[in-house]
């Protein structure tokens, strides 16, 4: 789930950071079993999801990586919450 | 190479100022058994792994690690932010003060700045992951002590959290430790 609308800022951010969670969980797993085909499917799946969730978080919200910063006026590199602070 | 995103793995959020309790997370920063030393490790003994699901675990778990450490100094970010010279003394960490202020430095809980020495790269694929085993273990008994006296739940849900990965990353070199060994058979 990419999240709704209604979805404050720290609620799609849930949703990245456990859809990313997820996925960098079965990437270990996979890692040591190459050939599990189960694994392999739900791989498939937690990373279509985990991309709609980081897009929507960028549409909603800011950038989570610098390459899909808007270059219109002002460097929106700058905007959001950085590790160090405190999502409100 | 790396790509920096703009979030830690799960969200820290701390609302307690503790300058002491910020004393002792800072060793899982740099400390003996802390996330640089980790990160380092992998990403150093990666280079002589011989088999490619050697070099991807070593790659992905170290780059996890890079990103716990984030998490940590975050933490002790948070935990200390708009403290003072005289709330660090009150907390008895004035010494810390004196020398780094409000800043995150590379240190164990006992003051001694993070050293190279904490870790090994041997070129030796069963050496180096046994090694990398016996650092998750110490890791997680690092977190146990610092569960055992933090009574912040923001902290603490944090910090469990991180705990339990070093329990999954020992599981997992445990497996390549087993493909490693079958290979020479």
């Amino acid at each position: 789930m990419a999240g709704n609308m209604n979805m404050t800022q720290s609620q799609l951010m849930k949703k990245v950071s456990e859809a990313l969670f997820y996925l960098t969980d079965l990437n270990l797993y996979l890692d040591t079993h190459p050939d599990d085909t189960k694994a392999l499917r739900m791989f498939e799946e937690a990373s279509e999801n985990a991309k709609a969730c980081f897009d929507a978080f960028g549409k909603r919200c800011y950038p989570l990586v610098a390459a899909s910063a808007d270059c219109g006026d002002n460097w929106e590199w700058l905007v959001g919450v950085w590790p160090s602070q405190k999502m409100a | 190479m790396f790509i920096f995103t703009k979030m830690t793995q799960i969200p820290v959020k701390i609302n307690n100022k503790n300058p002491r309790l910020a004393s002792y997370i800072l060793s899982q920063y740099g400390g003996p058994d802390g996330e640089l030393g980790a990160s380092l490790r992998y990403l150093s003994q990666r280079f002589a792994q011989t088999e490619k699901c050697g070099i991807a675990l070593l790659t992905d778990i170290g780059t996890e690690e890079l990103g716990h450490l984030e998490m940590i100094g975050s933490i002790v970010t948070q935990l200390t932010k708009g403290e003072g010279a005289k709330s660090f003394d009150k907390y008895g960490v004035g010494d810390y003060y004196i020398d780094h202020a409000n800043g995150v430095y590379p240190a164990s809980a006992s003051g001694v700045p993070f050293s190279a020495a904490y870790l090994q790269s041997k070129a030796d694929p069963i050496a180096d992951i046994m090694e990398d085993m016996a650092a998750e273990q110490k890791a997680r008994a690092t977190y146990d002590n610092i569960l055992r006296i933090s009574d912040d739940p923001d902290v603490t849900n944090i910090i469990r959290y991180l705990r339990e990965r070093e329990i999954v990353h020992f599981q997992r070199f445990g497996e390549l430790l087993d493909r490693l060994q079958s290979k020479i058979k």
